[in-house]
């Protein structure tokens, strides 16, 4: 079965923890994650920039392994991200952001076009949000 | 089983976190996973709204969460892991995330 997931909150929610453990759970189980995608807080989850705790899960790491591990298709939503500060190499030269890159490949920014081609594709949309 | 309904925010959070309960039907799921756990609370607010749900509809609670808290719901809500989480998602037609 195929699924579509979306993850609306940070690295540091464990709603974001709870969307990477279905993913793991899914993958595991035989289905196809065939779209993960990244709105309002969940584009952070995507950030090469940032350093988790010693004693905490670096989640933005373990979704990079787990998306190229099964060539997952990974989209953040552009507008999202930008009003973050959180851009990939063509939006930091855009905008004259040099040295402000932090988005990279196995993610790739996309607009919102792409979560309604994921819905219209999956068998099953889920949402991560909340607590 | 037609939707399964899930829930992540804390009644204890905000209250209008279990509204959309209003929405499950008979032979739905529900699954609490999060904040939404502390709705097993005993004699608690949230808890007198799952016991209103309708005859037919069946409430899970993601295990991990349930323990995380220290709760002890009664036996008649399954605890489950993220394998039966899928599972659940797979056999019912659609899933509605009440975020």
């Amino acid at each position: 079965m195929k699924f579509a997931i979306v993850v609306l909150s940070p690295p540091q929610a464990p709603s974001a923890r709870r969307a990477l453990r279905f993913c793991e759970a899914l993958l595991a189980g035989g289905h196809q994650l065939s779209r993960l995608f990244l709105y309002r807080d969940g584009v952070y989850n995507a950030s090469h920039a940032t350093v988790s705790g010693q004693d905490e899960s670096d989640l933005p790491a373990r979704w990079r392994e787990l998306i190229e591990r099964h060539q997952v298709d990974a989209v953040v939503c552009i507008a999202a991200a930008l009003k973050r500060g959180l851009l990939d190499e063509q939006e930091a030269r855009r905008y004259e952001r040099p040295g402000a890159v932090n988005v990279r490949a196995p993610w790739q920014l996309s607009g919102l076009g792409q979560l309604h081609e994921a819905v219209q594709d999956a068998d099953r949309l889920l949402c991560f949000g909340g607590d | 089983m037609t939707t399964l309904h899930l829930f992540s925010r804390s009644p204890l959070a905000d209250v209008d976190a279990l509204d959309a309960l209003a929405w499950v039907r008979g032979e739905d799921a529900v699954l609490l996973t999060g904040g939404a756990v502390e709705a097993l609370r005993p004699g608690s607010a949230a808890a007198q709204l799952l016991e209103r749900l309708p005859a037919g509809a069946a409430v899970y609670a993601l295990a991990e969460d349930v323990q995380a808290r220290c709760l002890q719901p009664e036996a008649a809500v399954p605890l489950i892991d993220y394998p039966s989480f899928v599972d659940l998602s797979v056999n019912c037609a659609k899933v509605i995330s009440w975020t």
